[in-house]
């Protein structure tokens, strides 16, 4: 754990040395957020449609554009380039447990992912979206975040290290992607066309889209809230068995 | 279960499973490195010292036979081996994000070391190895030389009881080999067993009180330089003791004219 902390440290430093690292998890998701708020607010005008509860559609779209911004993190692609140029063979030489190699980096994703989330919700203030939870709701929001942020990372570093290639890690990321968009991402589920919400239903990132959509529409809706947790619990669980078994079999 | 040796390799074997087959690296290397040796692995490249060296240092399983490092099982106890050993390995690993002085904190901190301590720890290695300069520019920056430098300074971090340097001084220029060559004596004066790799024969004269030849993945040589060079010179009725150099080539079967013709074929 201590060592993982250490870890993490280097791992936030190396991510405030890379700004431009981090300017695509902002600027994409808030472009996308401009763009299709822009295309189909007509559509969806506020008072006209009760899933926006009286909101603009930007407040429907911002769990969408917050999870994308999770989803950007350059974690995994920092580990192959270890992976590649020896470094991680080094840390793998100290006594420390090899998860906390793995495990230091997902500490900075939460925190960096927490951080770039609470920008990003700052920035959408002033266009008129609330949040409907309050503050306490906006904190959940950020760690619910955070967590899928880490999660998402989690996965992408374990191709990393299974297949010890940045090009093909990378275009994992892309098969990845999808996930977000197989989502209510535009309408609410009940509205889908039927593939789309059987896919959607299937799809673990729709529910932590769902609950983090309560927090900003709605208030506590704690149905929603309890299945996003389980989902990030589950899933995380899985990202970090699988991650201790791939980093201690490293050969 | 103890060993009496720094290093001791028994029956080692390492065989790599890919998509084009399988590559014996090694095949069956047996070692054994007293404490406080200079000890040096020479071998033709693709020989398997960069695997044994892999699989001594805890980092790569052995596929079968068995290794104690400072007398304790690499398989059974790889983090008590850890915790003894250095390792240069041959591409000199580094974060080229973080500072020289940075790295060396977080080794520090990785093998236990409080801030305070680690950071004088890594104060006097930079000064060791004539880094102080550079200390705190970004290693991404550092030249070959000097990332080996640096690289040479954090596996002494925790001062190990058994250091592996795998091709120390592999593109230092003439004087930084010096500079190596001087380090890796004091050290050893201070107590520590060297296990190193190297191209260089003369590097190997200058610094080794022992060695063996590896090639194939077999060894095919062991002994002092000069048993070596005196076992040469007897079996082939010379007038005068070879150079480490003939030791080489007639242990590995590479003589000059079949040299140049694998060069022919390239
Ligand atoms: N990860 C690996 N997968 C498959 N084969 C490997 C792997 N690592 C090394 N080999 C093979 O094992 C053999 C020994 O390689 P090794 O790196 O140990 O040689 P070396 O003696 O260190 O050579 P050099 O002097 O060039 O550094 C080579 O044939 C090499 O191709
Ligand atoms: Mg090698």
């Amino acid at each position: 754990m201590k060592d993982s902390l250490i870890l993490g440290g280097r791992a936030a430093r190396e991510a405030l040395r890379t700004p431009d690292s981090l300017f695509p998890s902002v600027f994409i998701p808030l472009f996308f957020l401009v763009v299709n708020v822009g295309q189909t607010a007509r559509i969806f005008p506020t008072d006209s449609t009760d899933f926006l509860r009286g909101q603009s559609y930007a407040a429907f779209q911002l769990p969408s554009s917050l999870l994308l911004s999770a989803s950007f993190g350059a974690a995994a692609l920092y580990l192959v380039e270890e992976i590649e140029g020896g470094y991680f063979d080094k840390l793998r030489a100290t006594p420390i447990p090899r998860m906390a190699i793995i495990g230091g980096r997902l500490w900075a994703e939460l925190i960096k992912t927490a951080v770039l989330a609470a920008v990003m919700v700052a920035v959408s203030l002033p266009f008129g979206i609330r949040i409907e939870s309050g503050v306490l709701g906006f904190l959940l929001l950020i760690v619910m975040v955070a967590m899928w942020g880490v999660v998402f990372a989690g996965f992408m570093q374990l191709i990393a290290i299974k297949t010890r290639s940045a090009a093909a890690t990378q275009g994992a990321s892309l098969v990845f992607f999808p996930l977000l968009f197989l989502t209510p991402n535009f309408v609410p589920r009940n509205l889908l066309t039927r593939p789309m919400e059987i896919a959607a239903t299937l799809n673990p990132v729709t529910y932590i889209m769902e609950a983090v959509r309560t927090l900003v529409l709605d208030g506590f809706e704690w149905t929603a809230l309890g299945r996003g947790f389980l989902v990030i619990a589950v899933t995380g669980a899985i990202m970090l068995a699988l991650s201790v078994r791939l980093v201690n079999n490293y050969d | 279960m103890s060993s009496m040796y720094a290093v001791e390799a028994i029956d080692v074997h390492k065989r790599f499973t890919g998509k084009d087959g399988e590559v014996d690296a090694v095949r069956g290397v047996s070692l054994g490195i007293e404490r406080g040796e200079v000890f040096g692995f020479l071998g033709p490249n693709g020989a398997g010292k960069s695997t044994t060296v892999r699989m001594l240092t805890t980092l790569m399983t052995i596929t079968a036979g068995r290794a104690l490092v400072g007398g304790l099982d690499v398989a059974g106890d790889p983090h008590g081996v850890r915790r003894r050993i250095g390792v240069a390995l041959q591409e000199a690993g580094l974060d080229p994000r973080q500072t020289g002085r940075e790295l060396l904190v977080l080794q520090g901190r990785l093998f236990g070391l409080s801030k305070t301590d680690a950071a004088a720890r890594a104060a006097d290695l930079l000064d060791l190895v004539e880094m102080v300069d550079a200390a705190d520019r970004r290693i991404g920056g550092y030249s070959g030389g000097m990332k080996r430098r640096l690289d040479l300074a954090s596996a002494l971090v925790h001062q190990p009881d058994v250091l592996f340097l795998d091709a120390p001084t592999t593109g230092l220029d003439p004087a930084s080999r010096l500079t190596v060559w001087d380090e890796v004596r004091r050290i050893n004066e201070r107590g520590t067993t060297v296990f190193l790799t190297t191209q260089y024969l003369e590097e190997a004269d200058q610094l080794c009180g022992r060695l063996a030849i590896i090639d194939g993945g077999r060894i095919v040589r062991e002994g002092s330089p000069s048993a070596l060079k005196s076992e040469l010179r007897a079996r082939l009725a010379l007038d005068a003791d070879p150079t480490l150099d003939e030791v080489f080539m007639d242990a590995t079967g590479r003589n000059r004219a079949r040299v140049a013709g694998d060069v022919q074929e390239v």
